[in-house]
């Protein structure tokens, strides 16, 4: 069971869900991207997707209404996209009016347009269908799926699995992550995206050397609706071919961490989204082992939750950092202060494992029904918990305090190696013998310490 | 000239209360003292109602000039939603375009036999005209007959009964389509005495028409045009109809009544937690996953406690659920507080993880091995919050809220942590040079709204639904960030918006009861509100022109202080 769900992460199927998942997380990401730098957070990126993706689905079902139905088939998706985009570009046309005019908070303007968004649709949806939980009544359409040459199969050794990843995408996919390229030259290449970020970095400077501060902030909250109106346009034309009552189910949400996780580059803001798109994915492709639906489901969710604190404490690093550098000026040894940050990533990510160690545990404890009844599941789960409580306890020093990390390396070592050993070996162990999975976990724990920075440290002292 | 614009004020404040109190007390009981006094715990229902009036009394005394624009927003968004209720009814008329129908010619001349006719005389026939999702619905009829000449015929075209309210006309035309008579309707005789098959003058007869030769005749039927007065008075009824569910459903009935005070607990519990955050300017939006460990940990206690008496049992409920609200509360502030993680975004994702955690638990551990639905079973009576009126869910969740609302008022206005929170809601960097541990009150501030939402999932498992549900909150925690904001986070003031809010809520359950209006309306005139009452330049837009205008008359500036309240 479990070997068939590893096997399944790595396969091209898998790849192709994880573009498929990631599409709409990484357009509203990019709308998101455009209207932090420009200073302005658009929180209603969940309501524009909705209202995006529910005119989609009625304008394209309708259309083979309106022009018969085989013009309708054709022209119905392209119809569908460009209305579903207005709406979306309306409603951030709304935000920005409110927000910029009428000067209303931006967060509760963007939660107000978020409610506007579930709600509406779901009483246009009951007045059209006398249903209130999806569409599936209307003959929706989606938008095409590209197929690629057949010649990319022939290609040997890479060709099959090229095929298998990127065939039979939604031209939403393509677009996604082309438009990567266009918002990186947008905002690096051109006066405008230089403007935008001038505005979103200050203000007052920007309007000081005659840059109109308001019309710039007006169009950045247009792009980000556009986008999520594409994204929402995915949701339920591409994605699912249908509409549900909150399908995007905190998408506009997660979309607004990935540009600050990505390091604020669309690029980042790509990888960031596609590691969402993992747990996505594998969220899904768990779902097929005995375990309650429940727990999967919320992975994306913890993720987000770790990536927030693991992006704040990152942050709070390379202040600490930066201030020493500027202290300490040309003594600064800079390349053994990256080792040291990355290493403490390293720990970050171990203690996170251990969270989610530490809430599998608790579920299982919660509700042992679940796992297969309360005689095995309960050691199981006491097991769990403990052991992910024993390792959190051992990585905190180094989380707190990267200065542990200079003074007692042999400690940070000693816990890289426990920890990730074990979580090393619980994987292997599906593949080998436990003891040589231990000793081959133990090894390659070491390694990742030793590659990541550890070198660097061991010679400083 | 402060103290006669306070006792000003708490007169009209006053005044307004107990109006509203008897207004509602009037209406409840349509105005006749012995069908109250013949009301079960009558004194309760009275009691709750003079609490009602109390709110309006300190949303009056505490929101002064402010709370003008509180009632004109609503208003607005009212407005709005009437507006929105119409264009959705403007399809309200379709109905006289569709439905089941019935076609005969009656005469008492011999029947001519002939088998290639669709028709005899005085045999029914009957269809269904437009009927929704067919592929090829009949939109009109063409049925032919056969007669001889002189004979005298009555053609008939009627909504099959009384639930059909098709609106048909009908036409008698010769074997070359020329049309010989017609009609529209008829009269009061015919529908009453003459044709017993009739409905209402909306259908339509051809009566005594003598066929001018031997021949086949055709009896041609559809639904008539549908004009656009028509339509348009449809959609008024149908609106006007719908919104006086909406503001008067809730006070007509006792039962009703205690829909709607049953979810003003709730929401007032909901608006407070979100009144003290939002005070300390942290948009956190936990309380929804707060709510539901509130509720889930409450369920588990009153589950698994059947022998404890009540009076026991509900105090450590409530002190429990206050406790879990407050636990995952903690969590957003402290990651904000000692990590600067943004918390609208962690609490919102905290939300999915609890509503998560709480249905995997019941599924696989609350819900009784043979139940067809995912519930627990109903909590034994000693964990249910007392009932104070009978036949409706009011419970002593009312003097709970009370207490709640006193204790808010106490921790924001007379203790030093509430000090503190006033301070870091109105400036954060001033909040640290004055020697105010802000991390510490951020963190604190979270936690404390995370009790209060935590004693609303308790009212919601023990005082609502008495046992646990998939979907316990219904996204009602949303709805909270209304109350607080309506409120202007003032906590004195939640009560009357959660009250207020509440009323629109249960009244919008109503419409859709009664005039088949989505309760998404509801939620759309919400997002109005919290529009409306954010955009402050709205305000300073009229104030200004009033500014104007008062320079104008007496040609010299007259500073406006309004007076705010911290």
């Amino acid at each position: 069971m479990f070997e068939n769900v590893i096997d399944g992460i790595f396969s091209a199927v898998f790849l192709a869900a994880i573009l498929r998942v990631t599409t709409p997380i990484l357009l509203p990401s990019l709308g998101a991207l455009i209207s932090e730098k420009a200073g302005v957070l658009n929180i209603g990126l969940e309501g524009m997707m909705l209202s995006s993706a529910f005119t989609g689905v009625v304008v394209s079902a309708y259309s083979q209404d309106w022009f018969g139905a085989e013009t309708g088939l054709t022209i119905g998706p392209w119809l569908g996209l460009l209305l579903g985009v207005c709406v979306s570009l309306l409603l951030s046309f709304v935000l920005a009016l409110f927000h910029l005019d009428l000067k209303g908070d931006l967060f509760l303007s963007g939660i107000a347009l978020n409610i506007f968004g579930s709600s509406a649709t779901v009483a246009i949806m009951f007045e059209l269908t006398g249903d209130r939980g999806n569409t599936s009544t209307l003959a929706s359409l989606q938008m095409p799926f590209i197929q690629l040459p057949e010649f990319i199969n022939q290609i040997p050794i890479i060709g099959g699995f090229l095929f298998g990843v990127f065939d039979n995408q939604s031209v939403m996919t393509w677009v996604a992550f082309i438009a990567v390229f266009f918002v990186t030259f947008f905002l690096y290449r051109t006066p405008f995206g230089m403007h935008l970020r001038a505005v979103g970095e200050n203000p007052e400077a920007a309007a000081s050397v005659g840059i109109n501060v308001k019309r710039i902030r007006y169009l950045a909250l247009l792009i980000s609706g556009f986008f999520a109106g594409l994204g929402g346009i995915h949701m339920s034309m591409g994605y699912l071919q249908l509409f549900q009552r909150d399908m995007t189910a905190g998408r506009g949400f997660i979309a607004l961490v990935t540009p600050s996780l990505g390091g604020g580059t669309p690029a980042g803001a790509m990888i960031a989204s596609s590691i969402f798109g993992f747990f996505d994915a594998l969220g899904i492709r768990i779902g097929s082992l005995e375990i309650p639906s429940q727990l999967p489901q919320s992975i994306p969710y913890f993720a987000t939750v770790l990536a927030l604190v693991i992006y704040a404490l990152q942050r709070r690093i390379s202040q600490r950092v930066s201030e020493m550098r500027t202290a300490s000026g040309a003594a600064f040894d800079a390349a053994f202060w990256r080792s040291i940050q990355r290493v403490s990533i390293l720990h970050m990510l171990l203690m996170m494992v251990a969270v989610i160690g530490v809430v599998t545990g608790a579920s299982i404890l919660a509700a042992p029904n679940g796992f297969g009844g309360a005689d095995g599941a309960v050691p199981i789960g006491l097991l769990i918990g403990a052991l992910s409580i024993a390792l959190f306890l051992i990585s905190l020093p180094f989380v707190r305090d990267i200065f542990k990390i200079q003074q007692r390396w042999k400690a940070s070592l000693a816990v890289t190696v426990v920890s990730l050993g074990i979580y090393l070996t619980l994987f292997l162990a599906l593949f080998f013998e436990p003891i040589l999975a231990l000793v081959i976990g133990l090894l390659a724990a070491g390694a990742i310490w030793l590659i990541i920075g550890g070198r660097v440290l061991m010679r400083a002292d | 000239m402060t103290s006669l614009r306070t006792n000003l004020l708490l007169i009209v404040g006053g005044l307004a209360g107990i109006l509203v109190t008897l207004f509602i007390t009037n209406t409840m009981f349509d105005g006749s003292m012995e069908k109250m006094t013949g009301t079960p715990t009558w004194q309760n229902i009275l009691l709750v109602n003079v609490l009602v009036g109390a709110c309006i009394l300190l949303f009056v005394v505490e929101l002064r000039r402010q709370a003008i624009r509180v009632l004109l927003t609503v208003i607005v968004a009212l407005i709005l939603g009437f507006i929105v209720t119409f264009v959705f009814n403007l399809d309200a008329a379709d109905r006289f375009a569709s439905g089941e129908f019935r076609a005969q010619v009656v005469s008492d001349a011999e029947p001519v036999a002939n088998d290639d006719v669709d028709l005899e005389y005085n045999k029914r026939r009957g269809g269904h005209f437009n009927k929704p999702n067919v592929v090829a619905p009949v939109s009109e009829i063409a049925w032919t007959f056969a007669g001889s000449e002189g004979d005298v015929v009555s053609l008939l075209a009627y909504a099959k009964n009384r639930r059909s309210e098709v609106d048909v006309l009908v036409e008698l035309r010769d074997d070359s389509g020329a049309v010989l008579a017609s009609a529209t309707s008829a009269t009061m005789t015919q529908v009453d005495e003459t044709f017993d098959d009739l409905v209402s003058t909306k259908d339509a007869v051809i009566e005594g028409y003598e066929l001018p030769a031997d021949g086949v005749y055709t009896l041609y039927s559809r639904p008539e045009e549908i004009e656009t007065s028509t339509t348009l008075s449809e959609a008024m009824r149908q609106s006007q109809l719908a919104f006086e569910a909406l503001l008067l459903g809730p006070i007509e009935r006792v039962n009703r009544w205690g829909v709607w005070i049953q979810d003003a607990i709730t929401l007032i519990l909901l608006g407070l937690s979100f009144a003290i955050v939002f005070r300390a300017q942290q948009f956190s939006l936990g309380a929804e996953g707060q709510l539901y460990f509130g509720a889930l940990v409450s369920g588990i206690i009153a589950l698994n406690s059947p022998h404890i008496p009540g009076i026991l049992l509900i105090p450590f409920i409530i002190l429990a659920s206050g406790t879990a609200g407050f636990i995952y509360g903690l969590i957003p502030g402290a990651l904000k507080a000692y990590l600067g993680a943004n918390e609208l975004v962690s609490t919102l994702m905290l939300n999915v993880i609890a509503t998560r955690f709480f249905e995997m638990v019941l599924n696989f551990q609350l819900k009784p091995p043979d139940a067809g639905y995912v519930a627990s079973s109903k909590f034994t009576e000693n964990a249910i919050l007392p009932v104070i009126v009978e036949k409706t869910q009011v419970t002593i969740g009312v003097f709970v809220v009370v207490v709640v609302i006193f204790i808010c008022w106490l921790l924001i206005r007379r203790t030093p942590l509430g000090y503190e929170i006033r301070i870091i809601g109105s400036n954060l960097k001033f909040a640290d040079y004055g020697g105010v541990n802000s991390r510490r009150t951020v963190m604190l501030v979270m936690a404390i709204s995370g009790i209060v939402a935590g004693l609303a999932g308790m009212h919601l498992a023990t005082g609502i639904h008495r046992q646990l549900i998939l979907n316990i909150s219904f996204a009602l925690a949303f709805e909270g960030v209304v109350v607080a904001l309506l409120a202007r986070l003032n906590v004195l003031v939640v009560p009357f918006t959660g009250l207020l809010y509440a009323y629109l809520r249960a009244g919008a359950q109503f419409m859709e009861r009664d005039a088949n209006v989505s309760f998404e309306v509801v939620r759309m005139i919400q997002a109005i509100i919290i529009l409306l009452i954010t955009a402050e330049a709205l305000v300073t837009f009229f104030q200004q022109r009033q500014k104007r205008a008062d320079i104008d008359e007496s040609g010299h500036a007259v500073a406006a202080v309004e007076g705010s309240d911290v």
